[in-house]
C-alpha cells in the first residue's frame, strides 16, 4: 500500500472518530499513532515478527510530540492571552466599559445597541480568548436595553454578535494559534487582525443605526449625561487604554525600536490588569479561581495541539500535504473559485464544530494547497494568484478563516454564542437570538466577502510593518 | 466550544476513588495556573531589566520553554474529569440509556490505549534525557544556559499517568452503567445539550461583576 | 525472480528551514545514491516535516528517520565530544580546514562512541563559514559595546559573547527574523547564508566582516542499525558519495560568498571592519579561557578533553600547512 493511501484511510477514519464524539485531542492523537504504526509496518511489509517494532517506534515518535511541541517560547502567548481576559473579568472591566460606552456614545440612534458593540470591542482589546464575553454583556447590556423598549430578540442578537469581535481584535489566542500552526509571524497576524475587527465593530454600529432610522425596534437615542459624568467613567475603564498602548508598542513597535515580543507585551498587560483587580478587590479565592480557569482552557487548547500534531507528524510520513496541493493546483479551476469554496467549507465544517478544533485539524492539509494556489511560500506578489506575496497570501487567508470561525458562532444551528446569550436570559429562547441575530449574519456575510474582495483591508497594517 | 459539565457522586467505592483523584488533579491544574501566572512576573521582569537596566536575563527563553510542558499538560486530567476537552457533541447528545453508555465506554477505552501508549512514549523522552553518571543527571540540555531538560520532559509522562488513572475510573463508570443500565451514573461527566452547557457557563460566571 | 531483485531503499531523512546552501550536500547525497543504485536507494529530504531540529538526534535514535542534521549547540549534553568544533577562536579560516578538523573528530573513538549512544553514526559535517554578526542601530566594534548585547549565538559562541558581557538570547534558526524584528535580540550571529535564508540580513544595518568569533557544528548523522543493514552495494553507493557531496555543497557556498558584497550593498548593510587591536583583546578574553576551561569540564566528565582539543589543533596546522 502507497502511504499516501494510509493517509487518506487514517484521516477519514479520524473524521469517523470525531463524529461519533470522541473528544477532538485524543481523536486526532490516537489517529496519528494508529496511521504511524501502520505506515512502519507497511514499511516491513507485513511482517508479523516485525508488528511490536513497528509499534515500539511510533509509541516513541509519539511519546516525543507533547513535550517537543509544547516547548516553544512562541507558545507561552497563549495562556498569558487567556489570563489577561479572566483578570479583565475580575478588574470589573466590562461594566466600566459599559457605563463609559453608554455616556460617550449613547446619543446617537440606536445608541444604547451601538455602545454595546463598541463596549465589546473594547473588551476584545484585553481578551485572547473571550467565550465569557457574550456571557458578561447579556448580563450588563441586555436589562438596560430591555428598560428603555427594544425588541428583546434584537437586544440579544446585538450581544451574541458583539462577542465574535474578541478573536478578530488582538489579543487573540486563535490567531497565534493560526501562526504557530502555519509558521507565520505572530506579530504581523495580530496586526492584521486589528482592522478587519474593528471594520466589523463599525459595519455593525452603521447597520444598528440604520436599522435604529427605519424600524421601530430598536430604543430611542439616550442622551442627557453631563460631561463630567462623560470624564468620571473613563478613569475604571483606564486599564484597557494602557493594555492597548502596551500592545501597540510591544506587537506593533510603530517607532521602530521594539520594546520586546508579543509575550512581554501580553504579560504586561496581564501585569497592569491584576493590579487594577487587586485594587477591585480580587483576593486570593478570586485569583485562584481566574488560575484555574485560565489553566484549564490553556490545557484544552494545548491538548488539542499536540494531539493534532501527532496527526499532523504522521502525515508528514504518510505525505499527504503534498499530494492534496497538487491536487488542488491541477483543477481546472480559477485560483479564486477553489478559494471561495474552501471557505464555504469552513462555513459548514463551522456551523457543527468549536474554531479551534476546526483550524487546527483542517489546516495541515488546507493550508499548503492554499499557498500553493497562489503560487508557493515564497511567490512574489507580482507572479501570485491573489495578487500577494506567500506571507502577505498567509495572514490574509489566517484572517479570513478566523472570522469565517467567527462567523460560525452566530450560524444556526449550533451557533454557541446564541446559546451562550440564550442560557444567561430565562425570558429568550435560542430561536429568539437566531432570530435577532439575523442582520448582523447578514452583515458577517458581507464584511467576508469585503474582504476576499479587498485584501488591503487586511494587509495594509502588517506591510508597514515591513 | 464545550463547557465543562458536573459530576454526580454517591458513596460507592467508585465515587470515592473519584473524589480521591481529583484534589490531585485539581493540584496539578493549579501547578500549571501559577506557571502562568510567573510566566507574567518573568516577562515583566525581564523587559524592566532589559529597558531600564540594560542587564536583559539570562536564559529567559531556555526558563519559559522549561515551564511550558507544565503549563501545557500539567492540568490534563483536571480537563477530563469533568468533561471539558472539546468535542462534537451533536451524535452522543442525542443518543440514551445504554447506547449511549457504550459510545462513551468505547470512546473512554480508545482514548486509554492513546494515553497509555503516550505515558510509556514520553517516559522513553524523558529517559533519553536522564543519565545519572552524569552531572546533573543531564543528557539533554537548554540552548542558552546549558538547563537541563529531563525535569521538563518528566512532567509529561507523571501528568499521563494521572491522566491514565482518571481514564481508568472513567472506563468503570460507564462500564457500570452499561451493564446496570444507569440512568445518572456516578464518576463520569454528565451529558449536557449544547443549551445545558451555556447555561451551566453562564451560571459560572454569576456574582462576580 | 523475487530474491534475485536487489530490495528497493527508501530513506527518510529529517532537516529543517528550507533548502539553502547548508543543506545543499544532502540534497546531493541523495541524487547520487539514487544515480548509483539506479533508482533503487532513494532519500526523501523532509524539511520539518518528520520533526523539531532540536529532535533530530532523538528520531535517529528511536528509528524514526534514517538520516538527520543537527547543530552541536542546539543541545551540547547530547554530543559533548563534538562541541570542541565550536569553541571560539579556533583559528579556521576556510571551509576547507573547517573539514578537515571536524573529519578527525568525527572519526575519534570518543566521538563515535558518544554518538553510537544515539544509535546514531557521524556521516558528515555541514561546513559553515565564520559567524559573523548583524545588528541594528550603530555598528558594535568595541568590546565595551557588547555590555548587556542580546546576542543570538549557540554553543561556544554564546560562551565567547558572555565572556565580554554579553547575553546569549538563543532563538533557534527559524525564529531568528521574529526575535530581532520583535527586540528579543539586538544581533545575530549567523553564516552568511543563514542571514539570507532567514531574513535576518533583511534587518540589519551592519555585518561585522572581520570578527571571526568562531563557528558552529552540524553534522549529518544515520541511524546505525539502517546503514548495517544496507546491501553492500547501496552501502558503497553512499560510502563513496559523501566527498563528491561535500564537494558540491563547498563549490556552491564559494558562490554564495562571491555574491555576498553585492548582497550587502543591495540591502544598504553596512560593512564594519573591527579593528585588530580589538579583536585581540576579545580573543583574550573569550578564546584561550573557554578552551582551557572547556578541556577542564570535559576531562571532569571523563572525556578525553584534551586528546580532542590538540587533534583539533594539530589538525588545523597540518591543513593550513598542506593549503
Ligand atoms: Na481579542
Ligand atoms: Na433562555
Amino acid at each position: 500500500m502507497e502511504p499516501i493511501d494510509i493517509g487518506l484511510w487514517v484521516s477519514g477514519g479520524l473524521l469517523v472518530f470525531v463524529l461519533l464524539g470522541m473528544r477532538v485531542a485524543f481523536a486526532a492523537g490516537l489517529a496519528g499513532f494508529v496511521g504511524l504504526v501502520w505506515l512502519r509496518w507497511n514499511g516491513f511489509d507485513y511482517d508479523p515478527a516485525r508488528f511490536w517494532k513497528a509499534v515500539e517506534i511510533s509509541v516513541k515518535v509519539a511519546g516525543l510530540t507533547p513535550h517537543s511541541k509544547v516547548s516553544a517560547q512562541v507558545l507561552s502567548l497563549i495562556p498569558v492571552f487567556i489570563l489577561i481576559g479572566y483578570l479583565a473579568y475580575y478588574a470589573k472591566l466590562t461594566t466600566a466599559l459599559f457605563v463609559a460606552a453608554k455616556r460617550w456614545i449613547a446619543w446617537v440612534p440606536g445608541g444604547l445597541a451601538v455602545s454595546t458593540v463598541f463596549a465589546t470591542a473594547g473588551f476584545a482589546a484585553v481578551s485572547g480568548a473571550s467565550v465569557a464575553t457574550a456571557a458578561v454583556f447579556a448580563r450588563i447590556a441586555i436589562p438596560e436595553m430591555l428598560k428603555i423598549g427594544y425588541n428583546k430578540a434584537f437586544a440579544a442578537g446585538v450581544v451574541a454578535a458583539g462577542g465574535t469581535l474578541a478573536s478578530l481584535i488582538p489579543p487573540s489566542a486563535i490567531l497565534v494559534i493560526y501562526a504557530i500552526i502555519v509558521e507565520q509571524d505572530v506579530g504581523k497576524l495580530l496586526l492584521a487582525g486589528f482592522i478587519p475587527g474593528a471594520f466589523s465593530a463599525i459595519v455593525y454600529a452603521g447597520l444598528i443605526i440604520g436599522i435604529a432610522m427605519v424600524f421601530k425596534t430598536v430604543g430611542p437615542p439616550v442622551g442627557g449625561f453631563t460631561w463630567r459624568e462623560r470624564f468620571e467613567s473613563l478613569p475604571p475603564a483606564l486599564p484597557i487604554f494602557a493594555v492597548v498602548i502596551i500592545i501597540i508598542f510591544f506587537v506593533y513597535n510603530p517607532f521602530g525600536d521594539a520594546w520586546g515580543t508579543p509575550t512581554e507585551g501580553g504579560a504586561i498587560g496581564a501585569f497592569i490588569i491584576f493590579l487594577m483587580a487587586l485594587y477591585r478587590g480580587m483576593r486570593w479565592a478570586e485569583l485562584k479561581r481566574a488560575l484555574l480557569d485560565t489553566a484549564k482552557l490553556t490545557v484544552m487548547i494545548f491538548t488539542i495541539i499536540w494531539g493534532v500534531l501527532i496527526y499532523v507528524r504522521f502525515l508528514g510520513f504518510a505525505e499527504l500535504p503534498a499530494a492534496f496541493s497538487d491536487w488542488i493546483t491541477s483543477l481546472e479551476m480559477s485560483p479564486m473559485l477553489i478559494l471561495i469554496c474552501i471557505l464555504l467549507g469552513y462555513a459548514v465544517l463551522g456551523m457543527f464544530m468549536d474554531a479551534i478544533g476546526m483550524l487546527l485539524l483542517t489546516l495541515p492539509v488546507v493550508y499548503p494547497a492554499v499557498m500553493a494556489l497562489n503560487g508557493g511560500e515564497y511567490v512574489s506578489a507580482a507572479d501570485s494568484a491573489f495578487g500577494m506575496s506567500g506571507p502577505m497570501c498567509a495572514i490574509w487567508f489566517g484572517i479570513l478563516v478566523v472570522k469565517m470561525a467567527e462567523f460560525c458562532l452566530i450560524t444556526p444551528p449550533i451557533g454557541l454564542n446564541c446559546f451562550v446569550v440564550a442560557g444567561v436570559r430565562d425570558d429568550l429562547t435560542v430561536q429568539d437570538v437566531f432570530k435577532g441575530v439575523t442582520p448582523f449574519f447578514i452583515a458577517d456575510a458581507a464584511t467576508i466577502a469585503m474582504l476576499v474582495a479587498f485584501p488591503g483591508i487586511v494587509l495594509w497594517l502588517p506591510s508597514l510593518a515591513g | 466550544m464545550a463547557g465543562s459539565a458536573a459530576v454526580l457522586e454517591d458513596s460507592s467505592l467508585l465515587s470515592r476513588l473519584d473524589r480521591a483523584l481529583l484534589p490531585l488533579e485539581r493540584f496539578c491544574a493549579l501547578l500549571s495556573g501559577l506557571a502562568i501566572f510567573s510566566l507574567m512576573f518573568l516577562a515583566a521582569y525581564s523587559v524592566t531589566g532589559r529597558k531600564f537596566f540594560a542587564s536583559p536575563m539570562a536564559g529567559y527563553v531556555d526558563y519559559i520553554e522549561a515551564a511550558m510542558p507544565i503549563i501545557a499538560i500539567m492540568g490534563v486530567s483536571y480537563v477530563q474529569r469533568d468533561g471539558t476537552h472539546v468535542r462534537m457533541d451533536m451524535l452522543v447528545s442525542a443518543l440514551k440509556g445504554r447506547v449511549l453508555w457504550f459510545f462513551e465506554l468505547v470512546s473512554v477505552l480508545l482514548i486509554l490505549v492513546l494515553i497509555v501508549a503516550l505515558t510509556w512514549g514520553a517516559y522513553e523522552h524523558f529517559d533519553r534525557s536522564f543519565d545519572c553518571a552524569r552531572p546533573l543527571c543531564s543528557r539533554d540540555s537548554s540552548i542558552d544556559i546549558g538547563l537541563p531538560i529531563w525535569p521538563s520532559k518528566l512532567v509529561v509522562p507523571i501528568a499521563f499517568a494521572i491522566l491514565t488513572l482518571r481514564l481508568l475510573l472513567q472506563a468503570w463508570g460507564y462500564g457500570r452503567a452499561l451493564v446496570l443500565g444507569l440512568e445518572n451514573p456516578v464518576a463520569v461527566p454528565m451529558n449536557l445539550s449544547v443549551a445545558e452547557q451555556a447555561r451551566l457557563e453562564a451560571e459560572a460566571l454569576e456574582g462576580n461583576d | 525472480t523475487f530474491a534475485l531483485e536487489a530490495a528497493a531503499t527508501e530513506w527518510n531523512v529529517s532537516v529543517w528551514g528550507k533548502r539553502r546552501a547548508f543543506t545543499e550536500h544532502v540534497e546531493k547525497l541523495a541524487e547520487l545514491v539514487a544515480e548509483k543504485t539506479g533508482g533503487e536507494f532513494t532519500m526523501n529530504v523532509s524539511y520539518g516535516g518528520l520533526s523539531k531540529n532540536r529532535e533530530n538526534l532523538d528520531g535517529i535514535s528511536i528509528g524514526a528517520f534514517e538520516m538527520a542534521q543537527f547543530c552541536a549547540g542546539y543541545h551540547a549534553d547530547k554530543n559533548r565530544v563534538v562541541t570542541v568544533l565550536e569553541l571560539p577562536f579556533l583559528g579556521v579560516e576556510n571551509l576547507d580546514q573547517e573539514v578537515a578538523v571536524a573529519r578527525a573528530v568525527y572519526a575519534h573513538p570518543a566521538a563515535t562512541e558518544e554518538m553510537a549512544q544515539w544509535n546514531a553514526k557521524l556521516l558528515m559535517t555541514s561546513p559553515m563559514p565564520q559567524y559573523n554578526l548583524v545588528g541594528t542601530g550603530e555598528p558594535r566594534d568595541e568590546l565595551a559595546e557588547f555590555e548587556g548585547m542580546r546576542v543570538r549565538a549557540t554553543g561556544g559562541l554564546g560562551k565567547a559573547f558572555e565572556a565580554v558581557g554579553g547575553v546569549p538570547t538563543s532563538v533557534t534558526a527559524t525564529e531568528a527574523y521574529q526575535a530581532m524584528e520583535g527586540g528579543v535580540v539586538d544581533t545575530v550571529a549567523f553564516a552568511q547564508h543563514a542571514h539570507l535564508s532567514f531574513g535576518t540580513i533583511n534587518q540589519a544595518d551592519w555585518w561585522t566582516a572581520n570578527l571571526n568569533p568562531g563557528t558552529v557544528n552540524c553534522p549529518v548523522v544515520v541511524n546505525i542499525d539502517a546503514y548495517e543493514s544496507l546491501s553492500d552495494e547501496h552501502r558503497a553507493a553512499l560510502d563513496s558519495s559523501i566527498p563528491e557531496a561535500i564537494d558540491h555543497y563547498l563549490a556552491n557556498y564559494a558562490e554564495l560568498l562571491q555574491r555576498w558584497d553585492s548582497v550587502l550593498e543591495e540591502k544598504g548593510v553596512q560593512k564594519v571592519e573591527v579593528a585588530p587591536e580589538v579583536i585581540a583583546e576579545f580573543q583574550s578574553v573569550a578564546g584561550k579561557p573557554i578552551h582551557d576551561a572547556w578541556i577542564a569540564d570535559m576531562e571532569a566528565q571523563g572525556l578525553p578533553g584534551q586528546e580532542l582539543y590538540d587533534l583539533v589543533v594539530k589538525t588545523l596546522a597540518e591543513a593550513k600547512g598542506g593549503s
